[in-house]
Order: structure tokens, then sequence, then C-alpha cells
């Protein structure tokens, strides 16, 4: 992969019409993501963390402001397939193995067919001997790790995970925040992650933006500078638990206005 | 539930003594049916086994060709009808926007009374085998839309946005997500299309074909020949049940899972009344303009084809409208007098069984498979049958419309049922609430939706059987009022008829349909969410 798109959102704002009534998912904001980097967006549930994923995906148009990814609208990354997301649900298509559909991300992508790429990204996420099966024979944590390598297959130069691992139970959870960010950190694509653990975030990303509730502006703007590859030594370290707790102490205010302010 | 399956049919043992039990029981059914008949023999209502085989065996050159002939029809209908079913379906899905008119049109067509478009079609077509073919296809093509346009609308949000992802367009969503999905719900459609196709084709031979099962049995009516009436009544539902199994067969073949839910509830996109009306008003348009356009654009003569104003005239403004309108509603009075309690009948004692038989589950393994074979039968081949055995009054023609409706009923309440969440079916469990107590907060609500979906398809159904059994035997009502004015070539009362039934359908229909909205938004408005 050699480009590494910065991303730029100058200005963007998105409200929903709902039942006649406007509602604003998104406040404007304006960040800047440097390429290369993984950048986390946390946030209480319904605070349109989701959303603004899906305005960096051109899934849905922005109210205001632009949205540029290197040099190109979202639109146009996407529709030269150069973005590639994980959704909480593996959308897995039931009809295809785990083969055809790691596959589909490449012909989806209009990459070349290559069997062997398909084979070595099953491998990497540890399914060798399960490319035949099909989504329904495979538990939750394999069939996220399936979704995940369909989203590689396509060798995009943005990756979007929109809390890919929200489904699936905590050991796995843990096991593939160990074993896959390897996998993205090798392709050096620029990504966003959406995530409501504070741990996963710390762990992931190198740099996190909080977001407030519903409508989402960025509450706080925390860099992780914490070594790579973070194994269990970096996760057990005061650096960690301290970014923990700032995390979680920048929700904690937004989430709660009323209660900080009676203190 | 594979493993199950597999591990009971697996030993030999199992599959012979299975094999054995219902031996048994057939041979059992058959001693019982033979009695019976014997027993009645001076009624003539009820043909013994031994008589029907004889007759068999006398006719079976006879029995054969025209077997041979219906099947013909029946299969080219078959794919004609299931083609246009599953393009509609696709056009309907690609063009959200007309989805309802589509809907609406589609419905209409489907309950034009084969009893009026048969000789009508025989006009168009003169001899040969045109019109049974026609009627094969127009008694298959709306249950294949149905399931076929909710199939390919009924993939999860994230799979449409897996492929917008990578930026590709429509074409990409329909190879690789909606056509895949629909496939099981094709397969459905079509199961239940194959036993219809053949009983279109026979109803296409009432009138005035030459060759056929469907001849033969109007032969065998007329002629009070009751061997010959049951010899068809038996080939045509063993030919229908082998359809419907084979087609079956042929889905698990390819193995795909069942799909989830046939028939998804009418989609409310107008919210506002003046969007309904207007979309109400749209329809008729359309469907006025189609059907004089149609005509105008084939030269069709005005002696026989006759355009929506003709019928106006004929009803409203001509002289003797008066008359005409008092014999054309007086016929649809003594219809829907037997139409609305067979309908009725029919439904609730479909969703009181299935829901009797949760009650007593040993029971439904038993009642289910035959359940599903009995679907397959064409009631309507049987109806001169159940008329005889109950009298040309009321309940004859009632019982007809009633069987028409139960089986389809019964199985789709089933599996409604089937559908009730697990979590909440445990959540009775850890209370120890009653079977009847589970089955009236959990099950009932649960089973609700699949009851509506029968609800609306049973109407058509409902057409279907009370013309034919008022055509064939009884003499009375719309049924008859159309065979009779279609010999006297007297169009101007069969179209006024048409129109008026195609009315009476579309009105139906959008009576339950509002009903079913207004239940479901309390019981499961997941289901109105789409």
């Amino acid at each position: 992969m050699s480009a590494r798109p910065d991303i730029c959102l100058v200005g963007v704002a998105k409200s929903f019409g709902v039942d006649g009534r406007r509602v604003e998912a998104v406040a404007p904001i304006n960040v800047r993501l440097a390429g290369g980097q993984m950048t986390a967006l946390v946030g209480p549930s319904g605070c349109g963390k989701s959303t603004l994923l899906r305005l960096i995906a051109g899934l849905e148009a922005t109210t205001e402001g632009t949205i540029t990814i290197g040099a190109e609208t979202p639109d146009a990354l996407r529709r030269r397939a150069g973005l590639a997301m994980a959704f909480q649900d593996p959308a897995l298509l039931p009809w295809r193995t785990v083969e055809g559909n790691v596959a589909l991300g490449r012909a989806l992508a209009r990459k070349p067919r290559d069997p062997k790429v398909v084979r070595d990204l099953i491998a990497l996420v540890g399914l060798s001997g399960f490319e035949g099966r099909r989504p329904a024979e495979l538990s939750g944590g394999m069939q996220q790790r399936v979704a995940i390598a369909r989203a590689l297959a396509g060798e995009p130069e943005l990756l979007l995970l929109d809390e890919p691992f929200a489904a699936v139970d905590a050991l796995t959870r843990d096991r593939l925040n160990t074993e896959l960010p390897p996998l993205w950190e090798a392709r050096g694509a620029s990504s966003v992650l959406v995530t409501h653990s504070v741990a996963e975030a710390v762990r992931l990303s190198d740099r996190i933006l909080v977001l407030t509730p519903r409508p989402a502006r960025i509450a706080a703007d925390i860099a992780v500078p914490l070594p790579r590859p973070r194994g269990a030594e970096v996760l057990a370290s005061r650096a960690f638990r301290a970014l923990c707790a700032e995390v979680t102490e920048a929700l904690r205010v937004h989430q709660y206005p009323d209660t900080v302010a009676a203190q | 539930m594979k493993p199950g399956r597999g591990a009971l049919s697996g030993s030999p043992e199992a599959e012979i003594f299975g094999a054995l039990r219902r031996g048994v029981g057939v041979a059992l059914v058959l001693l019982l049916w033979e009695l019976l008949a014997r027993a009645t023999v001076g009624s003539y209502i009820i043909a013994a086994p031994s008589e029907i085989t004889r007759h068999m065996l006398g006719h079976a050159d006879l029995l054969g060709r025209a077997l041979a002939t219906t099947l013909g029809s029946a299969a080219r209908g078959f794919l004609w009808g299931n083609l246009a079913g599953a393009l509609l379906a696709l056009a309907a899905v690609l063009m959200p926007r007309g989805e309802r008119l589509l809907s609406t049109l589609a419905l209409l067509v489907f309950c034009l009374p084969l009893v009026a478009t048969g000789p009508i079609l025989r006009v168009l077509y003169g001899p040969g085998s045109g019109p049974q073919v026609t009627l094969a296809a127009m008694a298959v093509y709306y249950t294949t839309f149905l399931p076929v346009l909710v199939g390919l609308r009924a993939a999860p949000q994230g799979w449409f946005d897996l492929v917008r992802s990578y930026g590709r367009g429509p074409v990409t969503v329909l190879r690789e997500v909606r056509l895949p999905a629909a496939l099981p719900y094709l397969v459905a459609g079509l199961q239940i299309a194959a036993p219809a196709a053949f009983l279109g084709a026979m109803v296409g031979e009432f009138t005035g074909a030459e060759r056929g099962l469907g001849v033969l049995t109007v032969r065998a009516l007329r002629a009070l020949d009751l061997p010959a009436t049951w010899s068809i009544a038996v080939i045509a539902a063993g030919v229908s049940m082998l359809a419907f199994a084979a087609v079956g067969a042929l889905g698990r073949r390819l193995d795909l899972a069942p799909p989830e839910v046939l028939l998804a509830p009418p989609v409310a996109r107008g919210r506002r009344p003046w969007a309904n009306l207007a979309e109400a008003g749209l329809a008729t348009a359309v469907t006025l303009l189609l059907w004089k356009g149609s005509m105008e654009l084939f030269g069709l003569p005005r002696f026989f084809a006759k355009r929506p104003e003709d019928v106006w005239g004929y009803l409203v403004a001509a002289p003797g409208a008066d008359a005409h309108r008092a014999r054309l509603l007086g016929a649809l009075g003594e219809t829907l007098a037997m139409a609305v309690p067979g309908y009725l009948a029919g439904l609730l004692l479909g969703a009181g069984l299935a829901m009797a038989l949760t009650l007593r589950p040993r029971l439904s393994g038993a009642v289910i498979p035959l359940s599903i074979a009995l679907r397959s039968i064409p009631i309507v081949a049987t109806a001169p049958l159940v008329v005889w055995a109950l009298g040309r009054e009321a309940t004859g023609t009632i019982a007809v419309v009633a069987l028409m409706i139960f089986f389809p009923t019964l199985i789709a309440c089933q599996h409604g049922l089937a559908r009730t969440p697990r979590a909440v079916l445990d959540l009775f469990a850890v209370y120890a609430a009653s079977p009847l107590r589970r089955l009236l907060d959990a099950q009932l609500p649960a089973m609700l939706p699949a009851l509506f979906a029968s609800a609306r398809m049973a109407i058509p159904a409902a057409i279907l059987a009370v013309t034919t059994a008022e055509w064939l035997a009884t003499g009375r009502g719309i049924g008859a009022l159309m065979a009779t004015v279609a010999s006297t070539s007297d169009y101007g009362m069969l179209w006024s008829a048409i129109a008026l039934i195609g009315l009476a359908a579309v009105l139906a229909h959008a009576l339950v349909a509002a009903l079913e909205r207004r239940v479901l938004a309390r019981t499961s408005p997941e289901q109105l969410a789409r």
C-alpha cells in the first residue's frame, strides 16, 4: 500500500429528518487525521460516531462541510474501491464459503482474482482449513475474522472499522485485539475505528477522539504514544492505565454534564 | 436441525419400520374408504378404491393421453407464469416507486375469475392449447411474484452497505446480494406454483378444449359418472402432490435454507390518506388504460372485447341498465353469501387447528405432513365431489371455499407459530406458564403476520373456488352467471362481471391489508418497519 491518505474534515455536520423533525447527529467537526495512523472514535451509544464513519465512507452525504481523503472526496475514493469497511455485523453472504466471502472483497474492489492472496489472508486470520465452510458453520469470532480478511483482501488505502468486535465475546475480542492489529499495521493503511470500549481504543489506536452525546462533537483529542506491538507488558503499564483513565474521564464528563456541574 | 434428522433416517431398521408403518396406514385408509363407499353406494357420492382402480385400468390409455396433454399445457404455463412472476418482482425492486402500482395490477389480474377468462381466451386463441397454457400461467405468476419480491428485498442492510462501501452500484447489488438471496424464495414460490399450474391447465380445459383431464372431468360430471370423476380427482391430486414434492426435493438438493418469511406485510409508504387515494386513483387509471389500450392495440372486435366505456354503458347509461345491474348484483350477493362464510371459516379453522396443535405437539407430527400433502391437491378439481357430498345448498359451496383456504392457512400459521422467539418461550417456561397462556401471550402474536398474509392470499383462492363451484355444481351466483352469459355470447354482462369481481377483490385486499397494518402495529411493529 503506497498511499496513506490523510483524512480531512472541514465543518462536517449531519442531520436527519425524522417524522418531519430534524435530528442533529453530528455537529460541525473540524479535524485532520494523519495518514497511516489508526484513529479511534469513542463515545456513548447513539452519539453519532457510526454516522461519522459512514460520512467518511461516503455511504451518507454530509449536510454541511466537506471531507477529503488524500486529495479525493469519499465518493471518489469509494468509487475506485480505495476503502474497505468492516461492520458490527460481519455481513458475510451466507451462500458463499469462507474463501468465497474473502474473494468477494477482492472482486468488489476490482482487484484481479488471486486465490493465493485469498488463502494467505485466511491463514493470516487463523482460519486455514475452514476455506470451504459456510458462515453459518462458524462461531461469531470466526465470522468476524472472515470479515476482516475480506476487508483486507481489497488492499484498501483506508480501512474503516465500525465496532467490528462488538458482537464477539470478551475472550475472543481480546484475542482479535492481539492478533489483528499487526495485520493492518503491516499494510500501513490509514484506518478509523469506532468503538465504545475504552481499553480497545487505547490498545489499538494512535489517536483517540472522544465524542460527546448527540450531536457528536469532539470532546477530547488524546494521542496514544504507546510503543507497538502492544503486548502484555504494554497493557500492564502505568502509561496504558493512565490513558484509559483519561479517556474514561473525558467520556464521563461529557456523558453526564449535569453531575459534573453539581459537583 | 440436520443432525437429528440424519440420525433418525440413518439406521436401516428405522427406515424399514417407518415404511412399514406408512404402508399399514395407507392400507387402513383404503380399507375404510372402500367400506364407506360400499355402505353409501345408493347416494352416488363416494366411489370405492376398487371401482376407481378398475376404471383407471379400463381407461388407462385414455387417461394417460389426457394426463399427458394436461401436463404439457401445465408445464408450459408453469414456465411462462413463473418467468413473468420473477420478472415482475425484479421490475418492482428496480423501480421502487412503481412497486405499489405493479403489485396492485398483478393482484387484479390474478383475481380475474378463470370461469370468465377461460371463455374469453378461448375466443381469442381459437381451438388449441393457448387458453390452457395462459390460464396455467395466470394461476402461478402471482404466487411466484410475491415471494420473489420479498426475497429480493429481504437482505439485511449490511449486505447492501458492504457492496456500496466498495463503490459498486445496483447491478452488483443485484448480482451479488439480491438474486442469490431471492433464490430460496423463488424455489418456495415454484413449489406452490407446481400444483397450481396443473390446476390452471385443468380449468382451462373446462372451457371447450378438445383433449385433457379437464375435458374428461366435465364429461364425467355431465354423465354423473362417479368412478370417472373420482379417478380424475385422484390422478390430479397424485400429480399435484408429486410436483410439489419434486420441487421441494430440488430445493433441498440445492441446499437452500428455507426462507424466513414468505409473504411480507404490505409496505405502508404513503402515510397520508391523500397519498393512498392518489395511488388508488392512479392504479384505476392505469388499469382502465391497459384494458382499453390492449384491446385497441390488438384491434379486438367491439362485439366481443368490451371496452371500459361499454361496461359503464351496459351497467349505468344504456337502456335496460337497471335490469343488467339488478341481475349482476343479485348474482354477486348470492356469491358473497357463500364466499364470505367460507373464507372466514377456512381462515379460522386453519389458524385454530394450528394453535390447537401447539397444545398437542404429538398430534402435529401426524397432521402437518398430511396437510402439506393435501395443500397441493387442486381442491377445485375435487369441488364437484365436495358439492355432491354436501349438497347443492349453501353448505357444499361454503365447504369448497373453506377447504381451498384451510390448508395453506394451517401451514402458514404453523410456520408463524414456530417463529416465536426462543427467548420468549424460555421466559414462559421459567415461570412454568400454562401452555394456553403461552399460546395466547407469546405464540399468537408471532402467528398473526402469517395469518394475515394467508388472509390476503386467500382472497383470489376464495374467488376461484366459489366461482368454479357455482359453475360446475350449483348453477347459482356470479360463477354460474358468467358461464351462462359466456355461452350465450352476452359479452356486456361477462365483462361487467369480470370488472365487478376485480373491483371486489382489490377492495377486499385493501380491507384486509388495512386491518393487518392496524393489528400488526400493536402486536409486531417490527414486521412493518421496512
